[in-house]
């Protein structure tokens, strides 16, 4: 048959989707790389300088850092505008759905609101974060980070970042579960229970990992608050130094 | 037999209904919306549907809500109780605590006290959905000759879907209708699945993706789960607005 | 005022309503169905056991056919029943199903190979033909010879009353819910149309249409323990009977469950019994065979019912504040055998009783299940003493039931009466006598009687409570008008429903709420309610024999000399304190099944002369014709073709081609 279907709809929603999913995954792995200090600061260095492309080219190219950055800011965006429009557009909606959550008690319905929160921070907070790596992308480093967050203060924006960011994307994977299937394929209340476990194991995890290294840096940063805008040299350079 | 119970001993139970009559706004002297507590004596088995009416017959004539089948069949009792949708009739006091609070279902429009209009909601949702077999030849069926053959699983799988008894607490329960009016609810959906399924049905996913593939339709949908958790009959929602989103997304034309 | 007008109104959205509407719809005349609440709510989605048409797919239907329907049919209603209407009805049955088959019914379906089975507690395989696989299967129910009530899982009613409703949409047929008809406008013994009141707004407003069809389905409501939805009210019956003109027929027929759920009335199933469950008192004694040493718990339904009441009357009830009730125990099944075969049992008991029936006992009283008798109607559904009246489905007795329904036929009625008399009432609507000429001022006239009588009710200066009169009658029909019945406490029963009407029309209200209110509704519904409740006592007490559900202790032979009769009533005067009764003789010598023994039950009956000589009439016709079929064979002794609508003549195809 012959008609012409709007399909703009299932798009944007895949989009949104995948656009959630990129960042969640995005943002798992950064964590990773981003708690490198907790092994070490070279490590950390070592991390850095592979996104600088070091490693590949022999010299850093910072700017690849801001390509990045650059993406993933377009990526937030995108989320952030398809999501908006699941936002309460109003205040009436805004009151009634709060009526409802307030007397539901439900765990998945409290959840989303959740989502709508730590969105609306990330909103902030990612923007902030990002533009920062963004314009300073080679201002990224075992001290030049440390020195951001204790000096610059900036811990007090990342633990809210961390807070927020992983809630929303622990919370997000589990719902992406859910809605595309893998976990309602069974329509089992098991699986289902079981998956969100895991997201609550998950976000645990991520919370912990990056409160433990947001405190690494905070203590290297008060170590070094007297020499702010030093750069870190790896161990293997300051021997030779020596 | 030591499980007969001889003496009984019972509590007094409070409950709070939400009283509002918007059709005696126009002539009686109308007190607004307001919770009114009535006193009741617990007794054996006592359902919401044996506390109501005998609210109604001893204490208040004039107290509305809605009973058909009072076995849990009919879907007409749905109310929101202590905060959560469910069906009233079958709903036991010695569950609830000491003070019960039931208000009617939201969403839906108000008749008065617990009594909501749901069968205008689930007709203009069967209309809009076109909640029927479509099929060419059904003007010509032969209805003389053996009937068309169907896999019993198959129709074992049909009727888990056709179980929904139009409550309406799949609609209550879920935030996304409770701001969007136009938004189908789990109830539309499960419906529309339930077609799909029936190799009665001719339709497309062409066909479907014009009634569902849209913000008001399977794209509305936030996950949020309250259907799934708060169906009185168990479907399987979830599983099934999944898959018809998957379905939809995949629809070309 | 509003004054609506259409072609066909239909009162009462369930499976017969809805059915006929869509007969009526396709033929081309506008149709509007009115419903007390939304169509899909209606109580016909109650019935979860099947609907009987002898498709004869699966093992246990194999060699059923229309015939063997017919008898069991005839034989289930005590010969109470009209037997070419049987015909009719035996004969379209398959076609009705497989109709919803088309329309979306996921009716269960036969599996090819072993199935386990359990008979008489005996686990036993059988195995199903390859050719039957994927076609309608069907179970086995009490009173039948072959498995034929054909089912959806445990929601049959269901699924085919939403399929119903879906139809019903697709074909546009408005229906205006939560609208009472409260009065029949009519002049001359021609109806047109209703008077109808608006249950949410209070408001009164008419439908004018050339033909109007009754299907309000039964009214257990007037019993205090039934297994009926409680919007069961009989409303459409009783407005008919107030017309003064069309009659009711058979209303002391009334069907009685032995184990509704007490107080509620909820059913649970025989399955219970038949396991293995049994019935106790107060004392935790098990009665059963003390009066039924042989068969004990298995004795038959109406049986099992009567020793019940007579146990609860000889004071070894349990006292509850609800009344009196017995305990069924099936805890000695075993929680595997609950879990397994009784889940349904089991869910109701959590649920609504708030018990684990592995470890407790169930509290169960007989109730009130069906009502055989109804608005009576010719063959084609048309009410006989008022034109442009039809009925159908339970509300009506278009007589199939009889003096007992049989489980699975009441379903099956409400889509075969419907697909027949949808029909009829578009022929008449096509007829010259379908035109109607009402004038506004008659209109007004129904119209202004019902708004004087709404208004009387919050003027009266009256002392009377319409919940507690209402109370009273349930209460008396249930205790005097019971499955056990005898001519003192009939009479006593009459007295009092004598004296509730005359009381209800002293009944003051204490909301005078003009609009949605309840405790108006109960009042204006009582006296008809009280009319209908002085039909079924009056019956019982003049029927002076037992037959089917209705049973005298004072006569307890069927008699069929006396009694080969349908019980008409009609309420002649308004003023009237009783309906005026009389009797409509049925033809044994017209009958292709002459009276007999049902096999099983009670076999003392009053035997009539005319049963003999019948079946020596029916061996020597059959003598006549060796070489015949057997629908030739039928068709000699009883045609009943020519009154099916021609559609729905041809025969039914089977698997075995006989
Ligand atoms: C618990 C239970 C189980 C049963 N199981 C079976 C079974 O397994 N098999 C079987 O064959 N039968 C069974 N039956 C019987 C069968 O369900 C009913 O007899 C049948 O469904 C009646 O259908 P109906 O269309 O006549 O009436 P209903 O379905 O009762 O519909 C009546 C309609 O009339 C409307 N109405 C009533 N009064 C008015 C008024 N004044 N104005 C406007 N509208 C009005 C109502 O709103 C409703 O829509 C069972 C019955 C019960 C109670
Ligand atoms: C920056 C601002 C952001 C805003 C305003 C925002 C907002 C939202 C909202 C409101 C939802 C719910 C959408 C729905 O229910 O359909 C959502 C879903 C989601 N978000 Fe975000 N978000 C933001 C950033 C992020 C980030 C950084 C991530 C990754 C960590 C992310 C991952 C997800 C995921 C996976 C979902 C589920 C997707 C879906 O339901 O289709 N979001 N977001
Ligand atoms: C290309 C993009 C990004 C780069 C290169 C990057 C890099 C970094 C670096 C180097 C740090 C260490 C602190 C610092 O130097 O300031 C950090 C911290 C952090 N980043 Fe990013 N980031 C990026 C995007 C994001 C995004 C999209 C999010 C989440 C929405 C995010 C969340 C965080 C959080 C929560 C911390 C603090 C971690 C902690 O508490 O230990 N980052 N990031
Ligand atoms: S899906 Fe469940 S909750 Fe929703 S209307 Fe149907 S039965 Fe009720
Ligand atoms: S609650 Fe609502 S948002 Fe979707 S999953 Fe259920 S319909
Ligand atoms: S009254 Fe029918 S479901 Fe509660």
């Amino acid at each position: 048959m012959n008609r012409k279907l709007n399909l703009w709809p299932a798009r944007l929603d895949l989009l949104q989707s995948l656009s959630g999913l990129a960042l969640v995954v995005f943002v798992w792995c950064h964590m990773f790389f981003e708690s490198s200090i907790l092994l070490g600061k070279d490590a950390m260095l070592w991390v850095t300088k592979m996104f600088e492309g070091e490693h590949f080219f022999g010299e850093p190219y910072p700017l690849l850092v801001s390509a990045i950055a650059g993406i993933i800011f377009l990526l937030v965006a995108l989320h952030a505008i398809l999501a908006l429009r699941k936002f309460p557009s109003s205040y009436r909606q805004y009151h009634r759905f709060h009526l409802h959550m307030n007397g539901l008690h439900h765990s998945d319905t409290t959840l989303w609101y959740l989502q709508v929160i730590t969105g609306f921070l990330l909103f902030f907070l990612a923007s902030t974060h990002l533009y920062t790596v963004l314009v300073q992308p080679d201002n990224i480093g075992p001290y030049a980070s440390s020195d951001r967050i204790w000096s610059g203060r900036f811990w007090i924006m990342y633990a809210l970042l961390l807070l927020s960011a992983h809630l929303h994307a622990g919370a997000g994977a589990y719902r992406l579960a859910m809605k595309w299937g893998p976990a309602s394929l069974t329509g089992s209340k098991a699986a289902r229970h079981k998956l969100k476990t895991a997201m609550w194991c998950i976000i645990g995890f991520f919370l912990i990992l990056g409160a433990a290294s947001l405190a690494t840096y905070m203590k290297l940063g008060y170590d070094h608050r007297d020499h702010i805008g030093e750069r870190y040299m790896p161990s293997s350079h300051q021997v030779q130094q020596e | 037999m030591n499980n007969i119970p001889l003496a009984e001993e019972h509590r007094m139970l409070q409950i709070q209904i939400l009283r509002h009559n918007p059709s005696a706004l126009l002539c009686d002297s109308d007190k607004g919306s307001h919770l009114q507590t009535f006193e009741v004596e617990e007794a054996l088995g006592m359902t919401l549907f044996i506390a109501l009416n005998e609210i109604r017959e001893e204490q208040d004539p004039s107290l509305q809500f809605d009973f058909v089948c009072r076995a849990g069949i009919c879907g007409s009792c749905g109310m929101i109780i202590n905060g959560r949708p469910g069906l009233a009739c079958r709903t036991l006091t010695k569950d609830l605590p000491d003070v019960i609070v039931l208000a009617p279902l939201p969403g839906f429009e108000l008749i008065g006290d617990l009594s909501v209009n749901t069968g205008k909601w689930m007709r203009g949702m069967s209309e809009h959905l076109e909640t029927w077999v479509h099929n060419q030849e059904l003007e010509e069926i032969n209805i003389d000759v053996i009937e068309e053959r169907m896999e019993p699983r198959l129709a074992e799988q049909i009727y888990e879907l056709e179980r929904c008894i139009e409550c309406g607490c799949c609609i209550a329960a879920c935030g996304t209708t409770q701001m969007r009016e136009e938004f189908v609810g789990a109830a539309g959906l499960n419906q529309i699945a339930r077609f799909r399924l029936d190799p009665r049905d001719k339709r497309s996913d062409a066909d479907y993706y014009e009634l569902i593939g849209n913000d008001a339709g399977v794209f509305g949908c936030m996950t949020l789960l309250g259907c799934e958790d708060m169906c009185p009959k168990n479907l399987p929602l979830a599983t099934q607005i999944a898959f018809l989103r998957r379905r939809m997304a995949m629809t070309t034309g | 005022m509003q004054i609506i007008y259409t072609d066909v109104l239909v009162i009462g959205g369930g499976l017969a309503g809805q059915r006929a509407a869509i007969g009526a719809k396709r033929r081309g005349h506008d149709t509007i169905v009115l419903s007390l609440v939304p169509a899909k709510r209606s109580h016909s989605a109650a019935a979860q056991g099947g609907m009987q048409a002898s498709l004869a797919n699966c093992l246990g239907g194999a060699g059923d056919n229309e015939d063997i329907h017919f008898q069991d049919t005839v034989r289930g209603s005590d010969w109470g029943a009209d037997q070419e209407v049987v015909r009719m009805f035996t004969h379209a049955a398959p076609k009705a199903i497989r109709e919803l088959a088309a329309w979306g019914v996921p009716w269960s379906r036969v599996e090819r190979g072993d199935h386990e089975i359990t008979v008489d507690g005996e686990k036993q395989t059988i195995s199903e033909n390859e050719a039957a696989h994927g076609l309608i299967t069907g179970r086995n129910f009490g009173g039948t010879q072959k498995w034929r009530a054909c089912y959806v899982s445990d929601g049959t009613g269901h699924a085919m009353l939403y399929t119903m409703s879906n139809r019903a949409i697709a074909e546009g047929i408005p229906v205006h819910e939560r609208m009472e008809a409260v009065a029949l406008i009519h002049d001359e013994g021609r109806c047109s149309g209703a008077i109808v009141r608006n249950l949410m707004t209070g408001e009164i407003l008419a439908y004018v249409a050339k033909a109007t069809c009754i299907a309000t389905g039964g009214f257990g409501r007037i019993y205090r323990a039934s297994t009926n939805a409680i919007i069961n009210e009989g409303m459409g019956a009783a407005i008919a009977l107030e017309t003064g003109r069309a009659t009711l027929s058979n209303m002391e027929a009334v069907q009685f469950h032995p184990t509704g759920i007490f107080p509620s009335g909820i059913l649970v199933t025989e399955g219970c019994r038949g396991d293995g469950g049994l019935l106790l008192d107060a004392n935790g004694h098990r009665f059963m065979p003390d009066y039924e040493p042989k068969k004990k718990e298995l004795a038959s339904r109406d049986v099992v019912s009567r020793r019940m009441e007579q146990h609860i009357a000889a004071g070894q009830g349990v006292k509850s504040r609800f009344g009196e009730h017995l305990w069924l125990d099936i805890r000695l099944l075993g929680r595997e055998h609950i879990d397994r075969n009784l889940r349904e049992v089991k869910e109701i008991c959590q649920y609504f009783l708030g018990i684990d029936p592995a470890k407790e006992l169930i509290p169960v009283r007989p109730a009130q299940h069906y009502s055989m008798g109804g608005v009576r109607t010719n063959p084609n559904g048309e009410s006989q003493g008022l034109r442009g009246l039809f009925a159908v489905g339970e509300a009506a007795c278009w007589d199939i039931h009889g003096f007992n329904r049989l489980g699975g036929n009441s379903v099956a009625e409400t889509v075969v009466a419907g697909m027949i008399v949808g029909e009829s009432i578009a022929d008449f609507c096509d007829s010259a006598d379908g035109s109607i000429n009402v004038s506004t001022a008659l209109v007004e006239k129904f119209a202004r009687k019902q708004t004087q009588q709404l208004a009387n009710f919050t003027l009266a200066s009256g002392t009377e409570n319409a919940f507690d009169l209402t109370r009273q009658m349930q209460e008396t029909m249930t205790s005097k008008v019971g499955i056990f019945r005898h001519g003192d406490q009939l009479q006593e029963a009459v007295n009092t429903l004598q004296n509730l009407l005359l009381r209800s029309r002293n009944i003051n209200l204490r909301s005078a709420t003009r609009g949605p209110n309840p405790e108006l509704v109960a009042a204006y519904r009582l006296p008809r309610m009280l009319k209908l409740a002085q039909c079924v006592a009056l019956g019982a007490l003049q029927r002076t024999e037992s037959r089917g559900a209705h049973y005298r202790d004072d006569y307890p032979q069927r008699n069929d000399l006396e009694w080969m009769q349908r019980t008409l009533a009609v309420w002649s005067e308004a003023k009237d304190e009783l309906p005026t009764l009389s009797y409509e003789p049925l033809s044994i010598m017209r009958m292709e099944l002459p009276p007999g023994w049902r096999g099983y039950g009670a076999k003392d009956y009053i035997e009539h002369p005319e049963s003999a000589l019948r079946r020596q009439e029916i061996d020597r016709i059959i003598a006549t014709m060796p070489d015949a079929d057997r629908h030739a064979h039928q068709a000699a002794l009883m045609p009943f073709l020519d009154k099916l609508p021609p559609h729905l003549r041809p025969l039914n195809q089977r698997l075995s081609k006989f």
